[in-house]
């Protein structure tokens, strides 16, 4: 185990610790928002004592099941519901001993690239708390950024872990589709999603994955984990064209190439034909199978029911029209429109198509480098509301992260640099399986330049 | 119906498989239990959950497929069939659509006319919905059956009358009966037929589709259809135009019913299921589903007249049950005659199972005491009459029929020292019948039969008694 989880081992067993612990997030949370529901103790009884992680405490994102927990997602649609069972994810940390200590805010469903999609609650930006975490696992970056808990579990469809790290300033792992198991990830665009790690140093990012990744029963497209070694020489930047990112990120972005050059990797420039119809196809798949993972909110056997319904018809109905915010309805009638018959060779095969065209450039790719450096968001956290970006643009903004979801391949956040007060990251890519690539050049970025850590973020209560 | 019209009929059979437990999770898969007791969070579509393809019903769907001639998929998938339904959990159905487990197979039926053969568009894999229950302003939701893996078998338009569809899914339900996949039984649900049937001028090919629903016995489909058959043929006669719907059968009534027309069909925007991985069946699988095939009814039909000499309604019988034709081929084997056996299983042990309330299986008659009483009548050993009243007693006393007539003293008599005595006895007891009978009066002599009977005790063979008498009257 390494020095941070030392650090962290036993705190929520020693009532001196725990109450401190307790003080501080009490402290950043009126700050900040990241827990929609926090509870110190509940978690203990889940919790293997004698593991290696015992005492340790983490946080989850609100859309993954966690035994005795809320399982909001978000939404107004699930305030209510109590998850009856908890993800592998989740189980394979609490039998390692690492303990939930509460749910984090989201976009609704994962459905947003802020947190401010959140039809319960407001999360800010522990950098400046007029800006948003980055979403959808806002919540969970801003925790991990304050230093509330050393870990938090997100989801990443389409950038959803690696964006609000970016933002927040600390690293996030979004692995390679099926290396971790999606059992109990409230499923938005299954073909696309993946649970994520958020934490502030390579190395506790790397124990937490070694203990959730792997084989999965309950998950029939995870795969057992074999890891696609190689030492990292060349490294390939993607190619920007001017003015598609903001300055400051822009800025950023070179740093992080001159420091990777500097760690005497070779750095080449790349370029991926297929990154203009990235986002179109990546939307059209998303919002496709949505459309049908959102269908079994219906109000019966669990969530939000209306007052009343004259008959079950209507009582699906109301619960649907009440029960979900306007973004997810968007993106749920988009996604019914696309699947319509007659129209999926239009929409549907058309964006598969794509798919398998950016696998092919990847491939390519990687025959050519080892590793792939690419910008996460074209701006910095912005600012809550839509005075920054609109809900298209934030959309039009997931180019460079949803494409290694539609790719299936790993990608990590790491942080880069601080501009004009706030965080800003990138990201890095590797094959299938090619995890440790990542990891290996992130531990000799990290020796030169840790995350960065935020006003107020103090630990020194934990030695 | 006039011979100027032709009537297209094709199904959709869903059965229920006996797989132990449902389509994508480890939930006991079984009827009659306390509602919502066979539910987990993946059966009921809680959030986060994922389906786990049952390995049993994948079998079973492969070998139905085989059984039905199909091409089988070597890479199999699912795919989610998407409409809202307040007792479907997910509000989409996993089913199969580009890739099933089988196409293109075909199946023979025997019908009055001889064997014909029906084509099989599909076979594919799927789950099931729950039941909702509506009691008075309440609806209520039971989820046990709720993922219960579920065959659809859809057939091409070949069936060309009622009747026919009829003896065809009694072929049908024989065969996955005998196949051990379903019990196949259309009353308690496990078997579901829908029907579209379609009728043209001869030689003008398929008309406008009427799809049927909600027929629980292949009577009521043939029922259904053969009302359809007279409507739509009124119709045209009429030169009214036949409109696409779905029409539900009303037994109470035997009318069929709009359900729904085509401007009110769903669009089912099926795509496919990103949770399950293509299924690409081995050698190892191939191997297990060709060693799992048995010899179907019809096969086992036609091998039966031949092997046994029955007739076709003789053979009909005897093989509409697994249980029974196995019986009886193992009365055989022991050395029973079969049309013996044909006879007394299809009269007397028929009559007996349904006064006693009993199954073949449950009754204490097993092949060899089948086989020992009709031995034991054909040695003479007892009559005919004898042996029905031993067949009572095997059923009182659940013992075999050998044991029965020597604890009971039930076997004939045909000791001709015996005979002769009795014969000798009653004849002095009644000189005036011996003397009338040696007159001419020949009707006396079945007085002096009865007389014998009587003093045997009913026990006389009566072959060699008779000749004993009419030695003893010249």
């Amino acid at each position: 185990m390494n020095k941070e989880l030392e650090l962290w081992k036993g705190v929520l067993s020693d009532g001196t610790k725990k109450s401190k612990l307790e003080k501080y997030i009490k402290g950043w949370e009126e700050k900040i928002g990241s827990f929609l529901e926090i509870d110190l103790n509940r978690g203990a009884y889940d919790s293997n004592e004698s593991g290696a992680l015992a005492g340790i405490p983490f946080g989850v994102k609100d859309n993954i099941a966690v035994k005795g927990f809320k399982l909001t997602c978000g939404s107004k649609m699930l305030q209510t519901l109590v998850s009856p069972y908890s993800a592998t994810v989740v189980s394979r940390l609490q039998q390692a001993g690492a303990q939930v200590i509460g749910k984090t805010n989201l976009d609704e469903f994962g459905m947003g690239s802020s947190t401010d999609n959140s039809a319960l609650q407001q999360t800010n930006n522990p950098w400046d708390t007029e800006r948003v975490a980055g979403g959808s696992s806002g919540g969970s970056a801003a925790c991990v950024a304050a230093g509330l808990v050393p870990f938090a579990l997100g989801t990443d469809t389409g950038g959803s872990v690696r964006q609000p790290a970016s933002f927040c300033g600390i690293y996030g792992l979004k692995p390679t589709y099926g290396a971790a198991s999606r059992y109990g990830l409230t499923a938005y665009a299954s073909s696309l999603e993946t649970p994520g790690i958020l934490a502030r140093t390579v190395a506790t990012t790397k124990d937490v994955f070694d203990i959730i990744k792997g084989e999965d029963e309950r998950d029939q497209s995870s795969l057992s984990y074999e890891a696609e070694g190689g030492q990292v020489k060349t490294i390939g930047y993607l190619k920007i064209e001017e003015g598609a990112l903001n300055a400051d990120v822009e800025a950023s972005y070179k740093s992080s190439i001159k420091r990777l050059e500097d760690l005497e990797y070779t750095l080449v420039e790349v370029e991926l034909p297929t990154m203009d119809y990235v986002v179109p196809a990546y939307y059209t798949i998303a919002m496709a199978e949505a459309s049908a993972n959102l269908a079994r909110f219906n109000g019966i056997r669990y969530g939000y029911a209306p007052f009343m319904a004259e008959n079950p018809n209507e009582l699906m109905k109301k619960s649907r029209h009440e029960g979900f915010g306007d973004e997810v309805k968007l993106r749920i009638l988009l996604g019914t429109y696309v699947l319509r018959s007659g129209f999926q060779d239009q929409f549907y095969v058309r964006s598969q198509k794509i798919r398998t065209a950016i696998r092919n450039d990847f491939e390519k790719l990687f025959t050519k480098v080892d590793s792939l450096v690419m910008p996460i968001f074209p701006t910095a956290a912005f600012h809550h509301g839509s005075s920054d970006l609109d809900s298209f643009q934030q959309k039009v903004a997931d180019k460079y992260t949803c494409v290694a979801n539609l790719a299936g391949l790993p990608a990590l956040t790491i942080p880069s640099s601080v501009e004009n007060g706030l965080p800003v990251g990138v990201q890095l890519m590797a094959p299938y399986f090619g995890e440790d690539r990542l990891f290996e050049i992130a531990v000799k970025a990290e020796e030169k330049y840790p995350a960065p850590q935020p006003e107020d973020f103090d630990l020194e209560w934990l030695s | 119906m006039s011979n100027k019209y032709e009537t297209f009929i094709g199904l959709e059979i869903h059965i229920h498989l006996e797989a132990n437990t449902k389509m994508f999770c480890g939930c006991k898969a079984q009827y009659g239990d306390e509602p919502n007791t066979n539910i987990c969070p993946v059966c009921m579509g809680y959030p986060g959950v994922l389906p786990m393809v049952n390995e049993k019903a994948m079998e079973l769907g492969y070998k139905v497929a085989r059984a039905l001639n199909c091409k089988l998929s070597k890479n199999t998938f699912f795919e989610r069939k998407n409409y809202f339904y307040p007792d479907m959990p997910k509000n989409y159905q996993i089913s199969q659509f580009e890739e099933p487990v089988g196409v293109d197979g075909w199946m023979d039926f025997d019908t009055p006319e001889g064997t014909k053969k029906i084509r099989i568009h599909d076979v594919h894999l799927e789950e099931d919905a729950g039941k909702m229950i509506h009691a008075g302003d309440m609806s209520l939701c039971d989820y046990n059956r709720a993922g219960y893996p579920l065959l659809e078998i859809v057939t091409e338009p070949d069936i060309k009358t009622p009747e026919d569809t009829e003896l065809f899914l009694r072929n049908f339900q024989r065969m996955v009966r005998y196949m051990g996949v379903s019990d196949g039984n259309m009353d308690e649900g496990s078997m579901k037929c829908d029907a579209n049937i379609s009728i043209n001028l001869v030689g003008k090919g398929l008309g406008t589709k009427v799809e049927l629903k909600n027929m629980n016995s292949p009577r009521f489909v043939r029922k259904g259809l053969s009302y359809e058959e007279e409507r739509q043929a009124d119709m045209l006669d009429q030169g009214k135009a036949l409109t696409q719907e779905t029409r539900l059968w009303n037994e109470n009534r035997d009318q069929t019913e709009v359900m729904r027309t085509k401007e009110e069909a769903e669009d089912y925007r099926y795509f496919p299921e990103p949770d399950l991985p293509i299924f690409r069946p081995d050698q190892t699988f191939f191997d297990l589903v060709e060693s799992g095939l048995v010899e179907l009814p019809l096969t086992r039909k036609h091998r039966m007249m031949e092997e046994y000499k029955l007739s076709a309604d003789q053979a009909e019988y005897i093989h509409d049950d697994l249980y029974l034709a196995d019986y009886f081929e193992e009365a055989v084997k022991l050395g029973g005659d079969s049309v013996q056996l044909f006879a007394w299983l299809s009269s007397d042990v028929k009559k007996l199972l349904n006064r006693e309330n009993l199954s073949l299986q449950d009754s204490p008659l097993t092949a060899s005491w089948l086989t020992e009483l009709l031995e034991l009548i054909s040695s003479e050993a007892i009559s005919g009459k004898i042996a029905k009243k031993v067949l009572d007693f095997v059923f009182s006393d659940k013992k075999s029929p050998k044991t029965i007539v020597e604890e009971k003293g039930m076997s004939q008599v045909s000791d001709p020292a015996v005979l002769t005595a009795a014969v000798d006895k009653v004849m002095a007891a009644n000189p005036d019948v011996v003397e009338a009978i040696k007159g001419g009066d020949n009707k006396q002599r079945g007085f002096l039969m009865g007389q014998l009977m009587k003093e045997t005790g009913g026990k006389a063979a009566p072959v060699p008694l008779q000749k004993i008498l009419a030695e003893k009257l010249g």
